[in-house]
């Protein structure tokens, strides 16, 4: 008897400490669900709000301090709870959480295809609240990239554009003026190399950044040519084997590794000791992003003056087109207790007139075209050829997520001197990409 | 100078030279953890500022006493269930000899290859089966669940260490299961014990997967998940010296441990390993 | 016939496997069922977002083995593994020797050695990826300065070298235990022992290899079952420092399964991979462990 006691005592030691866990919880929890949405109690109901991204660590943070400073100031009832991951970790904790239904109120989503944590795919599952209502889904421009079945999911933060950020101070010592043509920009390369500079570098072994240079490419020589390619991707219509496609895109930027003008061995550095080497002086040049401005804007080893162009992909005389898309924005958990609340913060986060919405359009890491938001004058060229309507959305963002991932190891590949040929590149996304495609 | 003075200078040549190569990366995180917050040039130029920038935003952004302290209960909340139902579970395997036994015994060490990411959806599927819900303390569960293999297994190994003569002795007194277990047995594995301790203590206190899936809510988050908030992704680049301030702050506690109980640190890793 | 006895032991009766309850439930409820559902998905096409999903029989599994994944993915692991596993114990023991002599500043070192692994693995990557880059890495730098070409130098863009950068940084971390624990090891060898084997006319590699060793191959047994565990698992570094690349070059199977899981969303496919890694492993495991069994017997 005395051992039994023993043991069954041993077990609920074990098992309180277990559900210890979950009593304690629950207390919170079970408030925060019978006053969902309720007003008057002083019991405060908890939004939970998930991103990608990384916490600023000077200034303020706008998702983490200033968002939830001033939701919660509007909403004296709520407590607005962000976490905020880098995203591959975003991904994998996303898709975990909506797998158990602990999914946040609101989530980060980014338009189309693309990612892991598309609008499509979560749409298509039912995990989003359908926004249409909403008068942001009306006003902010970008929203036709999170339509799904022509129902709005997601309102987008801006919008975002790839180019070529170059050293100002080291064109003009070398008489180069900002190319624009292909031609004009192979010759710009030749003129530094000649000069004993490096023309370009590139943080190949965070492959990811393949797509900076690719994309752009590819709205010069893709899609212009067919606006519908991608849609046609899905029927069979056309295939990333298609002559003067994408073989094209990828000989063209394959040419600048064969000529040495991106740095030799670019599969040895990282993608922030590439952006690095670009503010040391030690190149002309680097393909990124807007999202990376305040990276490259910081201050290196050398001084020099940063500027900005839309790599041209295009022939001599044509138009340049530019790489721009919608970012990534918030959207609302179709579970969510508190859906109605959520749809109400994001009327206040992109209601113009709000002091959330003008301390969103002061935020430098993103570009509004609210009126009157203020725009950094590096990004001056490609918000003009966007609003004039030559730009392309990022490839990937039509593609299944995966295709990107294949091309990229593929292409490492090919300028690692693995013998892997353009033909089989693209066939390599062609295979990935029917294997990866629904519906 | 005798033949052993000269094998000594050899060998610590040879040791300096290997501290030097384990250190150098360390030094090269504690160097850049000291420069101002925006400062990228090469981190090979060590100590070129002395600030402390970057552990100020590291403690303030991260929240710090506040991580730390949720790091604190569910590291030593998981190691001491751990060792208590790991060492109970061994108790049985190591002491009666018979199949059931050693099925059970492969059991457990099947589960030491598995790694968490790859069951990680599944997993999640059972805790929403169950109702569990989330808090700093659900990582618990999975801290605990995956340390049982390797704890189970050691504890078994040194459990043949511990003569049966003592039990048979205390039998013949009277003793109950229960008393035999934790009155007699349980004492004498304390190498094992310490041993377990330190080899899960160290990866639960650093793993940033479990408490990032199953915890919501920021203020609940651990050391480690509130560390990556630092690190870049394609469309942020990473803040790599507040990175490395919040890496040493994460590690300092256990080099602190380290260094005060170095020798039952030592021994208890050692005593538990070489007997199992 | 002293195991018959033992099975009708009056001390050791049946009842203590009540002791196992809260482990094996934990472990059955938080693992098992958990990696049983992980294999039923492998016959589907799950995307790990939407329930809607259809049972797609051997489709994962054959796609697995038409695109070379099992074969690339293996073949990385077992050689992360191998290297991981020879290099670790044999430098581990080494150090361990250095450190058993009686040498000044033994703690010193000790603690130099085992402070790795302390740190977190992801800025552990990141800072490793400072020491090779190319041209100004610390490599480089210190291979320009005695005079040889560090520009040459790119251990993570070669498609050969890069598995092998990754495996070095797994090791400098890991030597520590393995260190520690052949210390301890070494510590309980008798001295008397030694003292016959030299009386004998034993060599310094006869001491080691007839004497020191068999006395410590409880140890070496722990070290490689651990190694094995840490290389088969290998992930942390391809994830923060290759992401798999250059190309395919360093997918290991858990990363890989990773990759297709979270960045194709096809968790039946990875599923599926699990399966097989699974397989591989139980069957590395088993072998691993019978031959570790007999040799310690022998020795």
């Amino acid at each position: 008897m005395k051992k039994l006691l023993s043991l069954i005592l041993s077990l609920v030691l074990v098992v309180s400490v277990l559900s210890g866990c979950s009593s304690g919880k629950d207390n919170s929890d079970g408030n925060s669900a019978s006053n969902g949405g309720a007003s008057g109690s002083g019991e405060k109901t908890v939004i939970t709000f998930m991103c990608s991204g990384t916490q600023a660590t000077e200034g303020e943070d706008f998702e983490t301090q200033t968002l939830k400073k001033m939701v919660e100031a509007k909403f004296p009832n709520v407590t607005l709870e962000v976490t905020k991951l880098p995203d591959d970790q975003y991904y994998t904790s996303l898709k975990t959480k909506l797998a158990t239904g602990e999914a946040p109120d609101i989530m980060w989503v980014q338009p189309r295809n693309a990612g892991a944590n598309a609008v499509y795919a979560l749409a298509k599952a039912g995990y989003l609240a359908d926004l249409s209502d909403l008068n942001a889904a009306k006003t902010v421009p970008g929203t036709g990239d999170f339509n799904y079945d022509g129902k709005v999911y997601a309102i987008p933060c801006g919008v975002q554009f790839l180019g070529a950020y170059y050293n100002k101070d080291m064109f003009e010592a070398n008489g180069i003026e900002v190319p624009t043509d292909w031609d004009s920009f192979l010759a710009a390369c030749e003129t530094l190399k000649n000069a004993g500079i490096q023309p370009i570098v590139m943080g190949d072994k965070d492959a990811y950044v393949m797509q900076f240079g690719l994309y752009q490419l590819a709205a010069n020589v893709v899609y212009p040519k067919n606006a519908e390619y991608d849609n046609q991707l899905a029927d069979g219509t056309t295939k990333f084997t298609d002559k003067d496609t994408w073989d094209r895109v990828l000989s063209m930027y394959s040419e600048l590794y064969e000529k040495g003008y991106i740095e030799k061995g670019s599969l040895g550095i990282g993608a922030s000791q590439a952006i690095q080497q670009f503010i040391d002086g030690q190149a002309a040049m680097t393909f990124d992003g807007t999202f990376n401005a305040a990276a490259i804007k910081a201050s290196g080893a050398a001084d020099f003056e940063r500027g900005y162009f839309p790599l041209p992909g295009n022939a001599a005389g044509g138009t340049t087109y530019v790489a721009g898309a919608p970012g990534a924005g918030p959207a609302v958990y179709a579970e969510s207790k508190n859906a109605e609340l959520c749809k109400q913060i994001l009327e206040y986060w992109f209601d113009a007139e709000s002091d959330l919405c003008k301390a969103f359009q002061n935020n430098p890491r993103f570009i509004t075209s609210y009126e009157g938001a203020p725009v950094d004058p590096l990004f001056n060229d490609f918000i003009d050829a966007y609003s004039k309507g030559n730009s392309f959305y990022w490839c990937n963002q039509a593609w299944p997520a995966g295709t990107e991932n294949e091309m990229e190891a593929l292409f490492g590949e090919h300028i690692g001197g693995q013998g892997t040929t353009i033909q089989q590149i693209t066939q390599g996304m062609q295979n990935k990409f029917e294997e990866l495609y629904t519906e | 100078m005798t033949k052993r003075n000269k094998s000594n200078i050899i060998i610590h040549i040879l040791l300096c030279l290997y501290t030097v190569v384990t250190l150098a990366p360390l030094v090269i995180v504690l160097s850049s953890s000291f420069r101002s917050i925006g400062n990228m040039t090469s981190h090979i130029k060590l100590f070129s500022e002395f600030k402390l920038d970057s552990y100020i935003a590291a403690f303030t952004r991260m929240n710090f006493p506040v991580v730390f302290m949720n790091s604190v209960l569910t590291t030593f909340g998981s190691v001491i269930v751990v060792v208590l139902i790991a060492s109970m579970a061994a108790y049985p395997i190591a002491r009666i000899k018979n199949k059931r036994s050693r099925f059970l015994y492969y059991f457990f060490i099947a589960g030491l290859v598995i790694p968490s990411q790859m069951v990680i959806i599944p997993i999640a599927q059972m805790f929403n089966n169950l109702g569990i819900s989330y808090n700093r303390f659900t990582p618990m569960i999975m801290f605990i669940t995956c340390s049982l293999p390797f704890s189970t297994f050691l504890f078994t190994g040194f459990m043949g260490s511990v003569p049966i003569s003592i039990e048979e002795a205390a039998y013949i007194d009277g003793s109950s299961l229960f008393r035999r277990y934790f009155g007699i047995v349980f004492p004498l594995l304390k190498p094992a014990t310490v041993s377990v301790i330190i080899t899960q203590g160290i990866w639960i206190w650093n793993d940033y997967f479990f408490p990032m899936v199953f915890v919501s809510r920021s203020s609940q988050f651990s050391l480690p998940v509130a560390m990556i908030q630092f690190l870049g992704d394609r469309e942020n680049p990473a803040q790599w010296n507040v990175l490395f301030a919040s890496c040493i702050l994460c590690a300092l506690p256990l080099v602190v441990l380290f260094l005060v109980f170095q020798k039952q640190f030592v021994n208890g890793v050692a005593a538990g390993a070489v007997k199992g | 016939m002293q195991k018959k006895r033992k099975e009708k032991s009056l001390v050791m009766t049946n009842r203590m496997y009540l002791f196992l309850i809260p482990a094996l439930t934990m472990f059955v409820i938080f693992w098992v069922i958990p990696l049983l559902m992980l294999f039923r998905y492998s016959i589907t096409n799950f995307n790990g977002i939407n329930q809607n999903y259809d049972y797609v029989g051997f489709k994962n599994f054959i796609t697995l083995w038409k695109e070379n994944i099992i074969g690339i993915s293996i073949k990385n692991t077992v050689t992360y593994t191998v290297i991981l596993v020879f290099v670790s114990n044999v430098a581990g023991l080494a150090l361990a020797m250095a450190l058993n002599a009686k040498i000044r500043m033994k703690g010193f070192y000790r603690t130099a050695a085992y402070l790795p692994t302390l740190f977190s693995a992801i800025v552990i990557g990141f800072i490793w990826t400072y020491v090779y880059m190319p041209s100004n890495g610390l490599i480089a730098t210190l291979m320009n300065q005695v005079g040889m070409d560090g520009s040459k130098f790119n251990i993570l863009a070669g498609f050969k070298s890069a598995l092998y950068g990754i495996t070095i940084v797994d090791i400098w971390k890991n030597i520590g235990t393995a260190m520690i624990i052949y210390l301890a090891g070494l510590q309980t060898i008798d001295e008397s022992m030694l003292e016959a084997g030299q009386i004998d006319g034993c060599t310094g590699f006869q001491l080691m290899r007839y004497v020191k060793l068999p006395l410590i191959s409880a140890t070496i047994t722990i070290n490689v079952i651990l190694s094995v565990i840490a290389g088969l698992k290998a992930f942390d570094y391809v994830f923060i420092m290759t992401n798999g690349g250059p190309g395919k070059s360093t997918n290991t199977l858990m990363y890989t399964i990773y990759k297709i899981a979270f960045t194709d969303q096809m968790l039946g496919k990875s599923a599926a991979l699990s399966v097989i890694a699974f397989i591989v492993i139980i069957a590395i495991t088993i072998v691993m462990l019978f031959f570790m069994n007999k040799r310690e017997v022998e020795l």
